[in-house]
């Protein structure tokens, strides 16, 4: 029994890491371009929330996920626009390898600077420690919440994509960027709402994350390990593999820490590794 | 009425010069053919104009607005519509959603989607499938459609029968007719040069970038012609 309620648990948690890590997938998918500075704005978003809750005491913290997440999106709109842009078109993919990972040190060392080294959490209050009794496992109710949330905002990612017309710009932007300019598209700014977009659901699990374990600005990495596992374990550039990708990291993670409570995210890793070796294009991933 | 003129146009892949002082007009309603060999320029004056390679020297005026260094976005609303070379579907959009993008800079005029249906009746019946899934030609059909539905004043077809069947080639061609009807010009690019003096009012031939003939389609002389087409 304490298996199959780890087991869920797990599942429960992956759906977080799928939120991490769609982002990440959404930029890869539509610019072909990999942002190393992605941790950084997850754990950013984290400190920011942190910062609100301390301004607005008696405001939940699930209630300041919409303001954040709109913060995220015009960070990640702005970082597109004034740099990532720069280099997008270039064949080489260095640049924006370089340039992202210059990002990623610059902002970890100035979150050093602004909010300190010690690890924070994000307070959520009772909810935090809640849980309730399905079917004779004990849940916590936190992490049902983020289940739902995460799959709520997976399918709304979804819909956007494959059914608005802003979607189909997108999708078809991210095939073949020079002749969506013959139909009058300019491809930079589409650029620039994906990359909030992604920034803004990176975000809202970042801050969720916040509130089930401590941060510190040196968490980003960590995160972004996870992010790059996701995306590549479901298959380069698709949503719901990151999301299935995401539980199986999840999973991985919780039932190696049940007999082995050293092991961190060792598990997680490693399971990543055996996908990778057996599958090199992930879970769901038809291109090479 | 001129529509296109493009006076002394030179550009470059590179330091590669491909197109040298090229001179070419095309008037209201007119279907022009621009024939030559593989090489001799034809894509590269065709994205030249719709603003994908920049016009290093000389000037393209579209409507008499200069476009030269207009960047591509603009130059589409103008109302200057490209097939590109290879069809270039969004292969992850249906067909219909091919056809919608094509409407987004959307200028006042006839060509609709059922229009689009009504020229290309297969398109209606696989318009939720994946372009992958149609034949050669229907993917042709598509990105025709496509470029119609900004209502052009100027259609740039480049190698629309590249590697088709010559009787899907006959469909395309005689959808010309409507187009032209519905008041576009129409610039052809071809290889297949009997074909081209056929649909065409006038012909431009190029050779290495250069313009090496141009004339009326009807009584163009063979060997005439195929000096221009393969040099001396």
């Amino acid at each position: 029994m304490i298996w199959i309620e780890t087991i869920v648990n797990g599942v429960l948690y992956g759906g977080l890491y799928g939120l991490l890590g769609v982002g990440l997938a959404l930029i890869v998918g539509v610019m072909r371009v990999v942002n190393l500075s992605h941790g950084e704005f997850i754990v950013l978003s984290a400190f920011v929330g942190v910062s609100l809750a301390h301004v607005m005491p008696g405001v939940h913290p699930l209630i300041l996920l919409a303001p954040v997440a709109v913060i995220a999106f015009g960070l990640g709109f702005g970082l597109q626009a004034v740099l990532v842009n720069r280099v997008v078109t270039r064949p080489d993919p260095f640049a924006s390898i370089l340039l992202t990972f210059g990002v990623a040190v610059v902002m970890r060392n100035l979150m050093v600077e602004i909010f300190g080294a010690d690890p924070r959490t994000l307070p959520a209050g009772r909810l935090a420690h809640a849980s309730t009794t399905i079917a004779g496992l004990s849940v916590g109710v936190l992490p049902i919440l983020i289940l739902i949330m995460s799959v709520a905002l997976f399918t709304l990612l979804q819909l956007v994509i494959m059914r608005t017309r802003f979607g189909r710009i997108v999708r078809a932007t991210a095939d073949n960027r020079d002749v969506v300019r013959l139909m009058g598209v300019n491809p930079g700014r589409v650029y620039n709402v994906v990359m909030g977009l992604a920034l803004a659901l990176a975000s809202v699990a970042g801050m969720l994350l916040a509130i089930r374990s401590s941060f510190t600005p040196y968490s980003g990495v960590e995160r972004l390990l996870i992010s790059f596992e996701v995306v590549v374990l479901g298959g380069l550039g698709t949503f719901w593999g990151a999301m299935v990708g995401g539980i199986a990291l999840g999973v991985a993670e919780l039932v190696g820490l049940k007999f082995d409570p050293n092991a961190g995210p060792l598990y997680a890793h490693l399971l990543f590794l055996v996908v990778v070796l057996m599958r090199p294009n992930g879970l769901f991933g038809a291109r090479p | 009425m001129t529509l296109l003129e493009v006076d002394a146009l030179d550009a470059f892949y590179g330091d590669f010069q491909a197109l040298f002082d090229l001179t070419i007009n095309v008037d209201a309603g007119e279907t022009v053919a621009l024939i030559g060999a593989n090489g001799a320029g034809k894509t590269t004056f065709l994205k030249c104009l719709v603003g994908l390679i920049e016009a290093k020297r000389g000037e393209i005026r579209f409507a008499g607005e200069p476009i030269g260094r207009e960047p591509a976005e603009r130059i589409s609303r103008l109302g200057l519509s490209l097939v590109p070379e290879g069809r270039l579907l969004f292969a992850s959009l249906s067909v219909e959603e091919n056809l919608t993008m094509g409407a987004l800079n959307r200028r006042p005029g006839s060509w609709t989607l059922p229009r689009v249906y009504d020229l290309f009746p297969v398109l209606r019946e696989r318009r939720r499938q994946m372009p992958n899934a149609l034949s050669g030609g229907q993917q042709h059909m598509v990105a025709i459609g496509r470029a119609l539905m900004s209502n052009p004043r100027l259609l740039l077809c480049d190698e629309i029968s590249l590697g088709l069947a010559p009787l899907v080639i006959d469909q395309i061609y005689a959808s010309f007719a409507r187009i032209r009807a519905e008041g576009a010009s129409i610039v052809l690019v071809e290889q297949d040069v009997k074909r081209a003096t056929s649909a065409a009012d006038r012909v431009y031939c190029l050779l290495k970038g250069r313009v090496t003939l141009q004339g009326p389609a009807r009584g163009l002389a063979r060997d005439q012609l195929s000096r221009a087409y393969f040099g001396a």
